[in-house]
């Protein structure tokens, strides 16, 4: 029965490839790739991809697509240390726990409007999400360029850097982040009404809607779940890179499209879980560390994830035509 | 007459228009250097390669697909052909520009095999095919940059049209680049409105079951949209080379956004079947007009992005209003008769 189970899991090919990347990395890398460190720095970084992935996944839960997700979290990122030179007077690197707090709270108040902004022009005025959010994408990363005139800004007080580049007996706080807003997430779309309602508008809109479900109301608060991904990010990235700009993590955008579909998330709505995602991102973080480990050039490692959306229709066509010549062959039987 | 006048103003192609008269006559009286010959022949220069871009786009958007692989194509293609010529081909100026075609016509050609064939959704496809083609690039070329360049490329820049001698002896008009970009805007105009493989880009946009139901080929179709999108992305690559005239492997890339922007400031309907070449013209030089009005009027550069996203947004919020509008009249005319 489990046999069976695992046969029907619709993330077998994920696991299967994981498993396959990771021993052909270790073969080709050796102890290099193994090493203790190597694992950690694995999953230092690896919660950036995850992320935007999972907020592109759930815009994409109803049809959508959110461009302007990398844009609004450095726009995030810009707008704490606004607010938090306001609060110091300019050191922003004596700022006290409770500046920081106050800064992460305005922040996320921000970000809640974009989302909400984001969800209304969608829902409401009905505009093609692709569209909006490239308008929504370009303000904001003007915004963030006029405020910091295309500088890049450090001194971050220390208290909110650990969150991106501090760990937890030996666990990267990233991680732990990572992880506690998968976790919540995951609660949100698959034990709550309003994930159940999101799924089925994403579905099927025209039933949904004589289902009596509101969808605009489900679209905002979609959109506004989205960008708390954005603001999750932010929060890492500062730690990360101990400084903000405003072009920081740009061609991760397109890269998180791909991570969302690469992890069965259907761009017109309605399907694609969390967990698919999460082992996609661990895909692409296996290939992209494993091939600089290699010395391989930095774009080798892009060619490599344009090349696995190939490689993985080209394998999708195969396994169906298998299957297909299978079947025949026990109906003749 | 009244009533004409209203349909007319309502077009987006007229809009537009408008605003670029009112922005350029704010920028005359702040700054009277703005509406000269010489200005003017440097922005449409300027912007004449995102000009020659968008055209490819428009026709990918109007088929109702997505393309944000082009700037990658041309980048690939520059490269190629420039070295081609450098070591291999003896040629000239319309050699480069079959080369370069050729180059991005198969280039595109394979996108339009992947959307049509895997029934994928364009953006997804591109966004691939962006990062294959540019990182394989990269990877063999290692990021070297290639300074010399056929010298029999340089003219298409800077030979001049209608040219004239400014006081400090430099000489201006209007680029050949510019008359490329106009010239092949007609046949783009043209091939849309009058010839049956164009209107039925249209159709295969505005429904493409229908399209399907009247005999037209959509494997077809698919495959010539996005060739002809690959093809004049080669096109713009020899226009760029001859205007920096050096191959610098990431010089455009990242640009793409700009140019759907553009496209679909145009009137350009994302879902499809909707686009105009003359609209998006307008929307080209309207954005260029904007950035070329910053420097004028000394204001910083990185102001740039947000006038484009603040007009972005409030044109398509427009847009929205207008529609949401019409279909709340489309149901009165119902109720009524």
């Amino acid at each position: 029965m489990t046999k069976l189970n695992f046969k029907k899991n619709e993330y077998t090919p994920l696991y299967i490839t994981i498993i396959i990347l990771f021993v052909m990395m270790s073969l080709i890398n050796g102890h290099k790739f193994l090493s203790l460190n190597n694992l950690q720095a694995m999953a230092y970084q690896m919660p950036m991809i995850g992320l935007l992935a999972i907020g592109m996944m759930v815009s994409e839960l109803s049809g959508g697509i959110n461009l302007s997700l990398v844009a609004n979290a450095n726009f995030n990122g810009i707008f704490i240390y606004v607010v938090l030179s306001w609060l110091t007077k300019g050191d922003m690197s004596s700022a006290n726990l409770s500046q920081v707090l106050i800064a992460i709270s305005f922040s996320f108040l921000i970000t809640m409007i974009i989302g909400f902004i984001n969800g209304y022009l969608i829902a409401v005025l009905k505009i093609p999400a692709l569209l909006e959010t490239l308008g929504m994408m370009t303000l904001l990363k003007g915004l963030s360029l006029v405020i910091t005139e295309g500088y890049t800004i450090s001194g971050f007080p220390n208290s909110l850097t650990f969150l991106g580049n501090g760990d937890l007996f030996g666990v990267p706080m990233s991680l732990i982040i990572f992880i506690l807003v998968c976790y919540i997430v995951h609660i949100i779309l698959d034990r709550t009404v309003f994930g159940k309602q999101l799924y089925f508008t994403g579905a099927n809109q025209t039933a949904a809607k004589y289902s009596n479900i509101n969808i605009e109301s489900i679209i905002i608060r979609e959109y506004m779940l989205s960008a708390f991904f954005a603001f999750s990010c932010s929060l890492i990235m500062i730690g990360q890179m101990n400084s903000v700009k405003a072009t920081y993590y740009d061609s991760y955008l397109l890269i998180a499209v791909l991570a969302s579909f690469l992890g069965g998330v259907d761009p017109a709505g309605g399907f694609g879980k969390i967990m698919g995602t999460i082992l996609a991102s661990i895909i692409l973080q296996i290939i992209s560390t494993g091939l600089n480990l290699m010395r391989l050039d930095p774009f080798m490692v892009t060619a490599m994830w344009g090349a696995i959306i190939i490689f993985v229709l080209f394998g999708k066509e195969l396994v169906k035509n298998l299957h297909r010549i299978l079947n025949r062959r026990k109906r003749m039987a | 007459m009244k009533k004409q006048i209203l349909e007319v103003l309502k077009k987006r192609e007229m809009l537009l228009f408008l605003i670029i008269v009112a922005i350029s006559l704010f920028v005359q009286s702040k700054s009277p250097s703005f509406l000269t010959y010489e200005n003017i022949s440097n922005v449409l220069k300027a912007c004449s390669i995102v000009g020659i871009f968008s055209l490819g786009v428009l026709i990918v958007t109007i088929s109702g697909g997505f393309d944000v692989s082009f700037v990658a194509i041309a980048q690939v293609s520059e490269y190629l052909v420039v070295w081609l010529l450098l070591r291999h081909i003896q040629g000239n100026i319309y050699i480069a520009f079959t080369l370069a075609i050729l180059v991005g016509t198969l280039l595109g050609l394979f996108n339009g095999f992947l959307i049509d064939h895997y029934k994928m959704p364009a953006i997804i496809i591109t966004i691939s095919t962006q990062n294959l083609f540019y990182g394989i690039m990269y990877v063999i070329t290692e990021g070297r940059l290639l300074y010399e360049v056929p010298q029999y490329l340089a003219p298409l820049s800077t030979n001049k049209i209608f040219s004239a001698v400014a006081a400090n002896g430099a000489e201006y008009g209007i680029s050949t680049v510019t008359v490329l970009w106009f010239a092949l805007a007609i046949i783009v105009a043209i091939f849309l409105r009058y010839t049956i493989s164009g209107r039925s880009i249209y159709l295969m946009g505005g429904n493409s079951l229908a399209a399907q139901r009247i005999g037209i080929n959509i494997t077809k179709s698919t495959l010539m949209v996005y060739g002809i999108g690959g093809a004049i992305a080669g096109i713009a690559a020899i226009a760029h080379i001859s205007i920096i005239m050096t191959v610098i492997p990431n010089s455009i890339v990242g640009t793409e956004m700009d140019t759907i922007a553009a496209v679909i400031l145009g009137g350009a309907s994302i879902t499809g079947g909707v686009g105009s070449v003359l609209g998006t013209i307008l929307g080209v030089i309207l954005f260029a007009i904007i950035n070329n009005s910053l420097t004028l009027l000394q204001i910083s550069s990185s102001w740039y992005n947000v006038f484009i996203g603040g007009i972005i947004l409030a044109s398509i919020i427009i847009n929205a209003l207008q529609l949401k509008q019409q279909s709340k009249r489309k149901v009165r005319v119902k109720v009524e008769a």
